[in-house]
């Protein structure tokens, strides 16, 4: 399976795999949100036609609470037929680095499923995440999440800039605070 | 001249409290200062404070008072911009924008340099694409305002879009020198960076391109981006060298990458050499070991006994370890047959000796026991993909036995099934292997899928319900959430089932997504050239551009064509029951058990309507209640399936779904055979010719195109005499095309030169019997024909021209039509439609569907039998 970067002819085939693979789904918009604000950190694999088989739909905390850039992973999906290849591994191996490159990234954070022991499993086990903190009713239907964090030092070792990089925080400006038309008197 | 009323001070400060109101989404209170204004007798009829009270009416859901106040009150003051301007933002939100641009350019006549106008006049030029409308307004901009990032950036990019690369890059590079980037990670210069390299190279400056990003290098943070398109740069400037080795780097940094290998084998060139070419891929397997990548590769190109030994070492290690992948990864290496062979003669020996040794081969350890498991079903996948469905149900069935609770066997003996013709027993399959893994979404979408193939729609539905939210249908749930898959299906399956409308009803709702996501670009103009992610944002223009180019799209579309082409064929009568189209070939028992399921069903899908009713008021409820005044867009109709399916003019509607398809997937065969079915029963002569000649352009001899052909050559001699201009337009293009051969001609070279695809022979034949009414008995051998050396032996090409013999286009022929189902029923013995039932009349009514008939038998098609 070949592992690239996503562009955004690959976000309407990202969608389509989350809403085969995940119960958690997102209108198109939210993968467009993603695509365009931090166009670097998603990931997708493909098959030999072209058809997506996995991907890794990331973003940047636009306001950290610790002031600590670091990512966020919303979406990780790889489908049924296609396990056992270490495709998860990889694409987030793949957007945990441009984390670091791009925004100087210094963790990655995510939420699961309290009941989701398979995906719980997955990162604990092979991608070497570990629980930071329970937020109780975290998804809709009033299930908790675990928020999980990976440490991303090795990858600023290995990828990031040599620079004192400590006070540097991530300028973004929110989503939600789209064009409201204004009128001027 | 800003209004010809003006407000005395008082009134005007509680004007500018509405405006503010506004900003804030305090509506409200905005109609109270409204109200403040317009109660008193003097300014009862001012103009601005009535446009704004529409405005602000129109953000409360009020929106016939909006457009009542918001007229009145532009009626009453025509030369102020703030009414011409709220004018055009309240057509805004109804998605007017052509209305708006003309407002907002009303408004910019009284007040010609107002920032705001001129912005959200530039937001819907680049929405609407008027580019040169653009580049004039970010002129504009960049005049009133030099001091602002995106005046340059905007206008910079107008040049961009209008392909003007020299004079986009000049503003980019001034802009660039004003520019102070911070010393590291500065994300958004990096990013103008980048976008300037783009355009550079788009502009074909492949040297200047990769100047630029050697001088910048320490600004740009997106390292990825940097050694891709240095690589590539220098491949296309030939210096190999260079390239090579920053190839070697992209693969260290992600070997699973197919285009790094693709792009240092050119740089090495190594096209020409297979071993330097292998010993390539063998090196960078050592350094990593487990990269799937460099293994994969050279099972393409590599042959004889390298390719044995590769694909023996790949075999095994899938096989130990149990990767289900195992097949599908190397599906592309199935094109090459002696390929094909080497790899059943390993897996079976393999299975051999696994079973009495517990090895591979005669090396090697002792295996584990799952690797003869996954040895079964990796030949069960074997030979379901070479068609042998005995053999593909026989190592199925053995790697039951072995493990009779892995979900995956499961799973693919039903997929065995499906592609056996039997959708039934693929439907129990999956169920049982969705019942071993509820927790699963991707399986509950498999069986759901596989249930609306079998047409077991609200079946479907249900199973779909274990994953979608509470409180709503699944169905409407998946509606919400764009499931084009779930939506796409359930059309087809309503189609199978002859409900028109509710199949229209599914085309349209994906139809309605494409709009959505087209209309999600709006608020990206703006944000965007904040955050100067400039290439995704040219990214996206140019996907909104071509977005029904994609095959979710085009599907329904061609559906929704199909459907309306028999619905004008065959318009539903006032007493019509769409329910019942199927039901002439039933037994009066099985007519009574139908009509006592359709009844139930009406009554389930009228309370579960009721509750819907009801949800979904009180649902528009909250909405009010929250109602921020987001511009959602206008309240869309709702598709009612009986209204759909006796649309007034169905020709319309099916143009509606072609044009995009003509527009963005003109190399398509199918787009042009549609087209010109539109166009022949419009009787558009023409339009029909243009939809030939474009045929002929993709795809001259595509079955269904032929049949076209030979229509619109017969159509133009039956119209005899044709009049100016359109004669000497048609004589010359029928020259160019026809050749000045007639029908039966054209007809027997396109046979001649066919003669051994199924397809075509059905085409051809349908042709003959319809020229020549003597010629039925060599056309029905022709058609019927099912040598094993012809091309295209499929269930679904067999059961097209089993149903074309039930039509009559061959003449009558009840005998022959028993006869060939019953050798359909030899060579897929699975297939249901071609199961024969006990009281042996031909069973056209199992088959797929009754719209075939419109595809080829349309009125201006009709046979005359």
């Amino acid at each position: 399976m070949n592992i690239r970067c996503a562009t955004p002819d690959d976000l309407m085939n990202m969608q389509h795999c989350n809403l085969l693979c995940l119960p958690e789904n997102y209108q198109m918009k939210y993968y467009f949100y993603h695509g365009l604000s931090w166009p670097q950190l998603s990931y997708v694999a493909e098959d030999h036609s072209g058809k997506i088989v996995g991907y890794v739909l990331a973003k940047m905390e636009e306001d950290p609470e610790d002031s600590v850039p670091h990512g966020h992973i919303t979406s990780l999906a790889v489908k049924r037929s296609h396990r056992r290849l270490g495709l998860a591994q990889k694409l987030m191996d793949q957007a945990s680095r441009a984390m670091v490159e791009n925004f100087n990234a210094q963790y990655v954070s995510l939420h699961v499923r309290k009941s989701n022991r398979a995906a719980l499993h997955l990162y604990t086990e092979n991608l070497k995440f570990s629980i930071s903190e329970i937020e109780p009713k975290y998804y809709a239907d009033g299930e908790d999440a675990y928020a999980m964090r990976r440490d991303l030092t090795e990858f600023r070792e290995k990828y990031g800039l040599k620079a004192d990089l400590d006070q540097l925080a991530i300028e973004s400006a929110p989503a939600q605070d789209l064009v409201k038309p204004k009128i001027q008197d | 001249m800003p209004s010809k009323n003006p407000l005395p001070p008082k009134e005007n400060a509680f004007f500018k409290r509405i405006l503010k109101c506004y900003e804030q989404k305090h509506y409200k209170s905005g109609l109270k200062f409204a109200k403040q204004i317009l109660s008193n007798p003097k300014y009862a009829e001012h103009g601005e404070t009535m446009a704004m009270k529409g405005l602000t009416l129109n953000c409360l859901g009020r929106k016939e008072e909006a457009y009542d106040f918001v007229r009145r009150g532009l009626r009453n003051d025509l030369t102020s911009h703030v009414c011409w301007h709220v004018y055009g933002l309240l057509q805004r939100s109804d998605r007017k924008y052509d209305e708006a641009i003309k407002c907002y350019r009303n408004a910019l006549k009284w007040d010609k340099d107002n920032l705001q106008i001129l912005r959200d006049l530039s937001l819907l030029q680049i929405q609407m694409r008027d580019l040169e409308g653009y580049r004039e307004t970010r002129y504009q901009l960049l005049a009133l305002r030099p001091g602002q990032r995106a005046s340059w950036i905007g206008y910079a990019m107008a040049y961009h879009l209008l392909k003007d690369y020299d004079m986009c890059l000049k503003i980019l590079e001034e802009f660039r020198k004003t520019q102070t980037p911070k010393p590291v990670y500065d994300y958004e210069h990096s990013e103008l960076l980048l976008y300037q390299n783009m355009v550079m190279q788009e502009a074909g400056m492949n040297i200047e391109a990769m100047e630029h990003l050697n001088t910048f290098d320490k600004q740009i943070v997106d390292r990825l981006y940097v050694q891709e398109t240095m690589a590539q740069l220098y491949n296309q400037l030939n210096q190999s060298d260079k390239a090579a080795k920053i190839f070697r780097d992209l693969i260290n940094r992600n070997p699973e990458n197919w285009a790094y290998y693709r792009g240092y084998e050119r740089a090495l060139h190594l096209e020409e050499s297979p071993e330097e070419r292998m010993q390539m891929y063998k090196s960078i397997m050592e350094e990593f070991p487990h990269s799937t990548m460099p293994k994969r590769l050279p099972l393409d190109f590599t042959t004889d006994d390298v390719f044995r030994e590769l694909i023996d070492e790949y075999l095994k290690k899938s096989l130990r370890k149990g990767v289900p992948p195992s097949f599908v990864s190397i599906k592309s290496v199935y094109k090459d047959l002696w390929k094909v062979k080497t790899i059943e003669d390993l897996v079976l020996s393999y299975v051999e000796n696994l079973k009495q040794t517990g090895k591979f081969d005669s090396k090697g350890d002792v295996e584990p026991a799952t690797a003869l498991l996954w040895a079964y079903y990796f030949l069960a996948q074997h030979y379901d993909y070479l068609n042998n469905m005995e053999k593909a149900f026989e190592y199925i069935d053995l790697g039951i036995e072995h493990t009779p609770l892995l979900i995956e066997l499961y799973v693919l003996k039903a997929k065995i099934y499906k592609h056996a013709g039997d959708m039934d027993e693929a439907v129990r399959l999956m169920d049982e292997a969705q019942s071993l893994d509820t927790a699963d979404r991707y399986i509950n979408c498999k069986c759901a899928k596989y249930m609306l193939r079998a047409n077991l729609i609200q079946e479907a539905a249900d199973m779909c319900s274990k994953f979608t939210r509470e409180g709503i249908s699944a169905v409407e749930n998946l509606n919400e959430m764009q499931c084009m898959w779930f939506q796409t299906e359930c059309a087809f399956a309503y189609k199978r089932l002859g409900k028109w409308g509710d199949a229209l009803k599914k085309c349209h709702e994906i139809d309605r997504h494409f709009t959505e996501i087209i209309e999600d670009q709006f608020d990206f103009h703006t944000y965007c050239m904040r955050k100067m992610t400039l290439r995704s944002y040219v990214g996206l223009l140019r996907l909104e551009d071509s977005l029904r180019g994609h095959p979710f799209y085009s599907r329904i579309a061609h559906l929704a064509i199909e459907i309306y082409l028999h619905l004008h064929d065959h318009p539903l009568t006032d007493t019509d029951h769409e329910n019942d189209v199927n039901s002439e070939n039933l037994s009066p028992s099985e007519l009574k058990k139908l009509k006592r399921k359709q009844r139930k069903a009406q009554k389930k899908a009228e309370i579960e309507r009721e509750k819907l009713k009801a949800e979904q008021e009180k649902r528009d409820q909250n909405k009010n209640k929250a109602a921020d005044g987001e511009l959602d867009g206008p309240k869309e109709e709702e598709l009612i399936p009986d209204k759909l399916a006796r649309a007034d003019d169905p020709l319309e509607h099916a143009i509606h779904f072609l044009k995009p398809l003509q527009m963005l997937i003109p190399q398509c065969i199918e787009t042009h055979v549609k087209a010109y079915k539109i166009y022949s029963r419009k009787g558009k002569l023409l339009l029909m010719l243009q939809s030939i000649k474009r045929g002929v352009l993709a795809n001259r001899s595509d079955p269904r195109f032929h049949i076209c052909l030979i229509h619109f050559l017969q159509y133009v001699k039956d119209q005899g005499e044709l009049s100016e201009p359109a004669k000497t337009v048609i004589n010359l293009e029928m020259k160019n095309i026809y050749q000045e051969k007639t029908a039966l001609q054209l007809n027997e070279e396109f046979l001649a030169s066919n003669s051994d695809s199924l397809e075509h022979r059905a085409a051809g034949a349908r042709m003959m019997y319809k020229l020549d009414k003597s010629r039925q008995e060599e056309a029905m051998s022709l058609a019927t024909s099912l040598d094993s050396n012809l091309k295209g032996v499929t269930i679904k090409n067999c059961i097209e021209v089993l149903e074309a013999l039930c039509r009559g286009d061959l003449g009558k022929c009840e005998q022959e039509a028993l006869e060939y189902q019953t050798r359909c029923h030899k060579i897929f013995p699975h297939a249901t439609a071609f199961i024969i039932p006990a009281q042996a009349s031909t069973n056209c009514s199992g088959t797929d569907s009754p719209t075939e008939q419109i595809l080829v038998n349309g009125s201006a098609l009709k046979n005359e039998s």
